[in-house]
C-alpha cells in the first residue's frame, strides 16, 4: 500500500509512522478511507469469485461443478459479502472517507476516533460472518433476505452471521453520525451549502439514510437471533407471530439500504460529468434536492419487493404508486448529466467512459425497475433471473461502475501516480460488453420464466445461460485488467501531478498526496465546486 | 470528550436494543403460561363480557357483618378478585401477589383506585374477611387505608348475580372450589375494563389497567403515552411492550433532535479544526 516516493510531506510518511499499527490505529480519515477501500474491495474480489463459481454451475442444465446445497450457500454467501460487506460499507467508507472532508475544506472529520471504531466494527462484523461460514452447521442458505420462517429454522448458522451484519451496522449509523455533523461543523469559510460539491451532497443524504434505516435492520436481526435461539415466535403463525412482519421489517431497512449504495455513486457522477466536459454541471441545486429527495422518498416504497406475499390490494397500490415517484427525482439526475454533457467539451477518458456507461446501466436498471415497481407487471417477473439482473444492472451497472470511476478518478490524488490510459480503456470496453451480455441475458432468462435461486433449470434456458457465462468471463477479465493497470500506475506510474484532470473541487488545490491535516493553510472557498473560469483550469 | 460520549451513547443503544428484545421474548413466555393454565379447566372459566356492566345495587356484607351496596365501594377505578377466604391455594396466592403489587405501583389507594375481594363462598362469614383484611393490608408493607382494599361476604343470590354478569364460572368441589383465577378492572360506572389473568400480579399490568379505567378522567396525557407504548394482546391476555412502535418513535425523535441540534445550537465553527474546536 506504500507508494515508492511518495512526496516529501504527504499524509504517507509525514508523520513518521511506519508499519500496520500506524495504519489499523490511525485516526487520518485518509488512512481510514484506504482501509476500508482495500477491506470493502477484497470482499467484493470474493464476491466476485462466488459469483463466477454460480455462473459455471449454472452454464449447463444440472449438476455442472457443485452440489444443489453448495449451490444455495453460494448464493447467500454472495449476497451477503456483495450487499453489506462491499456495498453498502464502500463508497461512504472509502471515498466518503477519502475525499469529503477535503472537498468541504476540513483537517479531518468531526470525530476521527469514533471514525476509526467504525472501521474496527465494521472489521469485526466481517470476520464474524466469515466465521460464521466456516462453524456451525455450515454457510447460511437463506438468500442475503434471511427470510423467515426458513431462516428460523434452518440447520445452517445463520445465527452467526446474521450478529456480524447486526455489528456491520453500527459501523454505518456511526458513519453516517460522523459525515452529518462533519458536514453541518467544519466547512471551511465560505464553502456555503451552494457550493458543497454534488458528491458531498449525496454522502450528506445518504448519511441520514444509514442513521435513520440501520437501527431497524439491527432490531429486525436481532429478532431473528431471538427467534433462532429463544424460539420467541415473533413471526410463526403457530405462536400468535407474523411472517409477513419480518418482511416488513427487513425492507423497511433494506429498500433504503439501496439509496445508501446508489446516492454516493451519483454523487461520484455528478461530479466527474462536469470535468470531463469542461462545463459547470446543469441544474446544481435540483441534483442536489434530487438527492434529498431519492432519499426520503426511498424510505416509503419497501411494500414493493412484497406484492405476492399477501398484502391488501390498497398497500399494494400505494406503493406501487410511491415506487413511481421516486423514479421523478431519479430522472431528474439522469437528465440533469445528460443537460450538463450537451454542448460540453467531452474527453474520454476512463473515469469519464465509466461514468457514461453508469448513466446508460443505471438507466436500464432503473427502467426495469419500473416493470418490477408495477404491481401488474411485477406478478409476471417476481423472483425471475429479471430481478436478479434488474438488481445487477441498479448496483453493479450503477455503483459498481461508479466505483471504477471513482478509483480511477481521485485514487491518483492520493497516491501521487498515474495508471496508463489504454489499458485502462480496454478494461472499461471488455467490462461493459461482459457486464451487458451476462446481466441483459439473465432479465430475457426472466422474461422467459427462469425462477431465480434456482440450482437447475429447463433444457430450452440452456443456450441463454450459457451465454450469460461467457458474459461473466469477459467482464472478469476486463476487472483483472483493470486492476494490474490501475495499481501498477499507481505505485509505479508517471507523477499525477496537484490537478490531473483539471477539476475546481477544494482536493484538486492541496498537494499531491495531501498532506495530513489536507491543506498547508485554512482554505477560503470564493467559488463553487463546478466555477472552473475562476480556478484557472483551462 | 466527544469521541468517548459518543462510544458511550453507542454502548447503551446497544444495551437498550438487547433489553427491548428479552421484554419482547419475556411477555411471549407469559402467554404461553397463561394459556396452558386455561385449558386445565373445564366447567369452571371466564366469559369475558368486557364493556358491559355490572349491577351496582348487589348488596354484600362488609367486614364488619354491615351491608354495603357496590355502589357505595366502586366510585373509581376498582380491582374486584373473586376469591373465597379458606381457598388453600391459589386465592392466597392471588392476593398476596395482589399486596405486593400494591406495594410498588404509583398510584394511590381510595383517590386513584380500590381493591375489593369478593367470596363466592355463601357460606363464609364478615369474620373470617375481617381476619382476610388483616392478614392482606399486613402483607402490603407500607400505609395502606383500610378503604383501599374491601373484603366482601354475601349470599348465595348476591354472589350469584356479581358472578354471572362478569362470567365468572365456578364448581363447589367439596368443602373447595374448582375456580379461574382472574381480577377483574372496573370503571367508576361499574363497566368492566379488563380481565387480568392468572396468580401472577404484575405492577405494570396493574397500573395500566387503572389507568385504562380511568378513560375520561385525570392523567390523560399519561394515558395516552401508555396507550401509545403498551398494546393489549387479546390472545396472551396481558399488555405486552409495543416494540416496534416505540423502537421507530425513538429512533426518529433521536435523529430529528440530532439535526435540530446540529441547526439550532452552536455556531458552526469558523475554523475546521477536526477534533479540536
Amino acid at each position: 500500500m506504500i507508494p515508492v516516493t511518495p512526496a516529501p510531506s504527504s499524509f504517507w510518511n509525514d508523520t513518521g509512522k511506519t508499519g500496520i499499527s500506524a495504519w489499523i490505529f490511525s485516526t487520518d480519515h485518509k488512512r481510514i478511507g484506504l482501509l476500508y477501500l482495500f477491506s470493502t474491495f477484497g470482499f467484493f474480489i470474493v464476491g466476485v469469485l462466488l459469483g463466477l463459481l454460480l455462473r459455471i454451475e449454472l452454464m449447463a442444465p444440472g449438476r455442472t461443478i457443485m452440489e444443489p446445497q453448495t449451490y444455495n450457500a453460494l448464493f447467500t454467501v454472495h449476497g451477503v459479502t456483495m450487499i453489506f460487506l462491499f456495498i453498502l460499507p464502500s463508497f461512504p467508507g472509502a471515498f466518503g472517507n477519502l475525499v469529503m472532508p477535503i472537498q468541504i475544506g476540513a483537517r479531518d472529520v468531526a470525530f476521527p476516533r469514533l471514525n476509526l471504531l467504525s472501521w474496527w466494527l465494521y472489521m469485526g462484523g466481517a470476520l464474524i460472518v466469515l466465521a460464521s461460514l466456516f462453524t456451525g452447521g455450515g454457510p447460511p442458505d437463506t438468500g442475503w433476505t434471511f427470510y423467515v420462517p426458513f431462516s428460523a429454522r434452518t440447520g445452517t448458522n445463520v445465527s452467526l452471521a446474521v450478529f456480524g451484519v447486526f455489528i456491520v451496522g453500527f459501523s454505518a449509523i456511526l458513519t453516517g453520525l460522523n459525515f452529518v455533523t462533519t458536514i453541518h461543523r467544519l466547512r471551511a469559510p465560505g464553502m456555503t451549502w451552494g457550493r458543497l460539491p454534488l458528491f458531498v451532497w449525496s454522502l450528506y443524504a445518504t448519511a441520514w439514510v444509514q442513521i435513520l434505516a440501520t437501527p431497524i435492520l439491527a432490531i429486525t436481526l436481532v429478532l431473528v437471533m431471538a427467534e433462532r435461539l429463544l424460539g420467541t415466535g415473533l413471526f410463526d403463525p403457530g405462536m400468535g407471530g407474523d411472517p409477513i412482519m419480518y418482511q416488513h421489517l427487513f425492507w423497511i431497512y433494506s429498500h433504503p439500504a439501496v439509496y445508501i449504495m446508489i446516492l454516493p455513486a451519483m454523487g461520484v457522477i455528478s461530479d466527474i460529468i462536469p470535468v470531463f466536459s469542461r462545463k459547470p454541471v446543469f441544474g446544481y441545486k435540483m441534483i442536489a434536492f434530487s438527492s434529498l429527495a431519492i432519499a426520503a422518498a426511498g424510505s416509503l416504497v419497501w411494500g414493493h419487493h412484497m406484492f405476492t406475499s399477501g398484502m391488501s390490494d390498497t398497500a399494494v397500490m400505494v406503493f406501487s404508486f410511491l415506487t413511481f415517484i421516486v423514479a421523478i427525482p431519479s430522472a431528474i439526475k439522469v437528465f440533469n448529466w445528460i443537460a450538463t454533457l450537451y454542448k460540453g467539451s467531452i474527453s474520454l477518458e476512463a473515469p469519464m467512459l465509466f461514468a457514461l456507461s453508469f448513466i446508460l446501466l443505471f438507466s436500464i436498471g432503473g427502467l426495469s425497475g419500473l416493470i418490477l415497481g408495477a404491481a401488474a407487471t411485477d406478478v409476471h417477473v417476481h423472483d425471475t433471473q429479471f430481478v436478479v439482473g434488474h438488481f445487477h444492472y441498479v448496483m453493479f451497472g450503477g455503483t459498481g461502475f461508479a466505483f471504477f470511476a471513482a478509483m480511477h478518478y481521485w485514487l491518483p490524488k492520493f497516491y501521487g501516480r498515474l495508471y496508463r490510459e489504454r489499458p485502462a480503456i480496454i478494461a472499461w470496453a471488455l467490462m461493459f460488453t461482459g457486464f451487458n451480455i451476462l446481466y441483459f441475458t439473465m432479465q430475457v432468462l426472466g422474461m422467459k420464466g427462469m425462477p431465480r435461486r434456482y440450482y437447475d433449470y429447463l433444457p430450452e434456458f440452456a443456450n441463454l445461460n450459457l451465454l450469460a457465462t461467457v458474459g461473466s468471463w469477459i467482464l472478469a477479465t476486463g476487472l483483472v485488467i483493470l486492476l494490474v493497470n490501475l495499481f501498477h500506475g499507481l505505485l509505479k506510474g508517471e507523477p499525477a501531478g496537484t490537478n490531473p484532470w483539471g477539476g475546481a473541487s477544494l482536493e484538486w488545490s492541496t498537494p499531491t498526496p495531501p498532506p495530513t491535516e489536507n491543506f498547508a493553510e485554512e482554505p477560503v472557498v470564493t467559488h463553487g465546486p463546478y466555477d472552473y473560469s475562476r480556478t484557472g483550469v483551462p | 470528550m466527544r469521541n468517548s460520549r459518543n462510544e458511550r451513547q453507542l454502548i447503551i443503544i446497544s444495551l437498550l436494543a438487547l433489553l427491548l428484545t428479552l421484554l419482547c421474548a419475556a411477555s411471549n413466555g407469559d402467554a404461553k403460561f397463561n394459556s396452558a393454565s386455561q385449558s386445565e379447566s373445564f366447567t369452571a372459566g371466564i366469559d369475558e363480557h368486557p364493556g358491559e356492566k355490572i349491577p351496582l345495587d348487589i348488596t354484600f356484607l362488609d367486614e364488619s357483618g354491615k351491608a354495603v351496596t357496590l355502589a357505595e365501594l366502586i366510585t373509581g377505578p376498582t380491582i374486584i378478585l373473586p376469591v373465597y377466604y379458606r381457598c388453600p391455594n391459589v386465592c392466597s396466592v392471588l392476593q398476596t401477589r395482589m399486596a405486593t403489587a400494591l406495594q410498588k405501583i404509583e398510584q394511590t389507594p381510595v383517590k386513584d383506585f380500590r381493591v375489593i375481594s369478593i367470596s363466592f363462598d355463601e357460606q363464609e362469614t364478615p369474620e373470617m374477611a375481617a381476619r382476610s383484611r388483616h392478614t392482606y393490608l399486613t402483607a402490603i408493607r407500607k400505609p395502606f387505608p383500610e378503604e383501599g382494599w374491601r373484603f366482601l361476604t354475601g349470599d348465595a343470590a348476591a354472589i350469584r348475580r356479581f358472578t354471572e354478569s362478569v362470567g365468572f364460572r365456578f364448581q363447589r368441589r367439596g368443602a373447595d372450589f374448582s375456580h379461574q383465577v382472574v381480577s377483574i378492572i372496573v370503571n367508576k360506572e361499574g363497566v368492566i375494563i379488563r380481565y387480568l389473568y392468572g396468580v401472577t400480579v404484575l405492577p405494570k399490568d396493574l397500573a395500566l389497567a387503572i389507568t385504562e379505567a380511568r378513560s375520561g378522567v385525570a392523567g390523560k396525557s399519561i394515558r395516552k403515552m401508555m396507550d401509545f407504548c403498551f398494546t393489549y394482546d387479546p390472545i396472551g391476555k396481558t399488555y405486552v411492550f409495543n416494540l416496534l412502535k416505540v423502537g421507530a418513535t425513538t429512533v426518529i425523535l433521536c435523529a430529528g433532535g440530532f439535526l435540530a441540534y446540529l441547526l439550532f445550537t452552536g455556531a458552526k465553527r469558523t475554523t475546521s479544526s477536526g477534533e479540536k474546536p
